[in-house]
């Protein structure tokens, strides 16, 4: 097995970032600097650019050259990198988690492409190849998928899997395109346009770009992300895939479900529509991939999905218990909608107005309760309870509660909490 | 049970050194063309922050509390926004015991525990060495006890 390399023109695409930057940095602070000191300060700065510029491409090619992947004969990925200090990381294909494949836009303009190979395991337990041809890339995903196979033979391979649900590509964008940020973002766009060509100036234009760009670009690499995005029930858990560019295979042991959050935005109520998200236990969930476990959906299809991870839990039941009036002192907007529930499984919490969130975390996963009082909520006699679990996309927080009220919640979820510790659930 | 008054001493002791850096700010103020009337503007502020957070510590350092029941620790704290956490003996991963130079100087250590959910708070300023130790042993030796881990 020979050593490879990743495609020459690789350093220069990832250079091409800070071409900008150097150019700004140039023109701006370089130009004063020339005119005040005439035709040798000229001749100097170019002759240092130009010298900066060879020292950068040397660095960046010997970096390039001593950077190697290969696969070795124990079904191992391996990549050796580094000049001053060596690295070399070693991949167990058998552990493979999911292989990708991206392509940045610059990359794609010269038809390369990045791999990313992750395995199972806790903290940063991946390579990414940046960059590949695209013939190349796609051969070493083959092989990568097929040594992964060999290595599993002993798991049960072509289980039934079971689809469960999907979110189509136009109910993804539509759902997208509601979000309620996203889609006040739009409405300021378009007023700002209106406005611009109204009063002819060029001001409002930048804010357009700002109020325009940021949802549009947040909604396609979402769309890109969770395009094509099904859930399917196998032996080992739930599965889910999606990505349109990359594809992203993760499988969810149903027992590593430490918390759960329904989350429904103004605009999808019409459709009664939710998003649900997870917290996995040992899974470093990565900010461009929050855990979610359906990202648009009617309730009752995500309630159904629910009842496969949490199986037993009639959410439409849970025995919620209301913020008291008075709380509209202090949250003006939501607090008809605050509430905590407390079941022998579960404590569960409601929140927002314009955003509604149901948080659910079980029991048997809650670290330790918290009861905090701000200056506000002791002038109403309110307090705040919160159920602190791993690390994760959801916050169990039951806002606003009535002081008395929360104190009973809290010792009933600390009881419910060694109850649960001692007779494991499931 | 509270902890040691020694902590609002470390605690005015750090206040009196950042204040090296405001009364730089003031030499500055001074040395600069500025009217004598900013000087005492700068001053009065000063000092006037200065009583304030001396006080304010006092009450804080009170605030700190807490109490071993049976199956979990207890802990109280702050007075603008107050907090009680519950940590369940079983749920802690590890206890932190930690001092700084001027807590050594005065005697006094910090009791911190972690369990998997990094929003857990629990931190005991404070304490005397020896009931720190005695403290950290004793959730240790529950914790190990009770442990079900996640």
């Amino acid at each position: 097995v020979t050593p490879r390399r990743t495609h020459p023109l690789s350093p220069l695409i990832q250079a091409a970032p800070a071409v900008p930057a150097a150019a700004v940095f140039l023109i701006g602070p370089g130009s004063g600097l020339l005119s005040r000191g005439g035709l040798p300060a000229i001749g100097l700065a170019i002759a240092g650019a130009i010298a900066a510029y060879a020292a950068f491409v040397a660095v960046a090619w010997i970096l390039w050259w001593r950077r190697t992947y290969w696969i070795d004969s124990d079904g191992d990925l391996r990549l050796d990198s580094g000049l001053l200090h060596r690295s070399a990381r070693r991949l167990q294909l058998s552990r493979l988690q999911s292989v990708d494949i991206v392509a940045p836009v610059l990359a794609r303009l010269f038809g390369l492409v990045e791999v990313r190979v992750e395995v199972a395991g806790a903290g940063d337990s991946r390579i990414v190849l940046r960059y590949l041809a695209r013939p190349e890339a796609d051969a070493l995903r083959a092989q990568v998928l097929g040594m992964a196979r060999q290595r599993e033979s002993d798991a049960p391979e072509g289980d039934p899997a079971i689809p469960l649900a999907q979110a189509p590509a136009g109910r993804l964008m539509a759902g997208l395109l509601l979000r309620s940020v996203t889609a006040a973002l739009l409405v300021a766009t378009a007023a700002l346009l209106v406005v611009t060509v109204l009063a002819q100036g060029p001001a409002g234009l930048i804010l357009v770009i700002v109020t325009g760009g940021l949802p549009i670009l947040s909604v396609a690499t979402e769309f890109l992300a969770n395009h094509g995005f099904r859930v399917d029930r196998t032996a080992q858990g739930l599965r889910i895939r999606r990505g349109l560019l990359s594809t992203q295979t993760r499988t969810i042991p149903p027992d590593r479900v430490h918390a759960i959050a329904i989350v429904s935005p103004l605009l999808w109520r019409r459709w009664d529509w939710v998003r649900v998200t997870l917290t996995i236990a040992g899974v470093e969930a990565d900010q461009a991939r929050p855990d979610v476990l359906i990202p648009v959906a009617p309730r009752e299809e995500a309630l159904r999905l629910i009842g496969e991870v949490l199986p037993g839990l009639d959410i439409d039941a849970l025995p919620f218990e209301s913020a008291p009036p008075r709380a509209r002192w202090r949250a003006p907007w939501s607090w008809r909608f605050l509430a905590c529930a407390i079941t022998p499984e579960v404590i569960a919490a409601r929140s927002g107005r314009i955003t509604r969130t149901v948080s659910i975390a079980l029991h048997a996963h809650v670290q330790s309760v918290r009861v905090t009082q701000g200056p506000w909520e002791r002038r109403l006699s309110l307090a705040s309870l919160h159920a602190d679990t791993a690390p994760g996309p959801v916050a169990v927080v039951a806002r606003h509660l009535a002081l008395d009220e929360i104190d009973d919640l809290a010792a009933r979820e600390v009881e419910q909490m060694r109850r649960a510790r001692l007779t494991p659930w499931r | 049970v509270s902890v040691s008054p020694r902590l609002a001493t470390a605690r005015r002791i750090t206040l009196l050194l950042a204040y090296a850096v405001v009364v730089l700010g003031g030499v500055l103020v001074a040395l600069s063309p500025l009217a004598t009337a900013w000087l005492l503007v700068y001053v009065g502020l000063a000092a006037g922050v200065l009583v304030w957070s001396w006080w304010i510590i006092g009450r804080r350092v009170r605030s700190f509390g807490y109490t071993e029941r049976d199956d979990d620790l207890l802990v109280v704290s702050g007075i603008l926004v107050r907090r009680l956490v519950i940590v369940p003996y079983g749920r802690m991963q590890m206890v932190d015991l930690t001092a700084g130079p001027i807590d050594r100087w005065l005697g006094i250590s910090t009791v911190q525990l972690h369990t998997a959910a990094a929003t857990t708070d629990a931190t005991i300023p404070g304490l005397l060495p020896a009931e720190a130790a005695a403290l950290r042993d004793r959730l240790a030796a529950r914790g190990e006890q009770r442990n079900s881990g996640l």
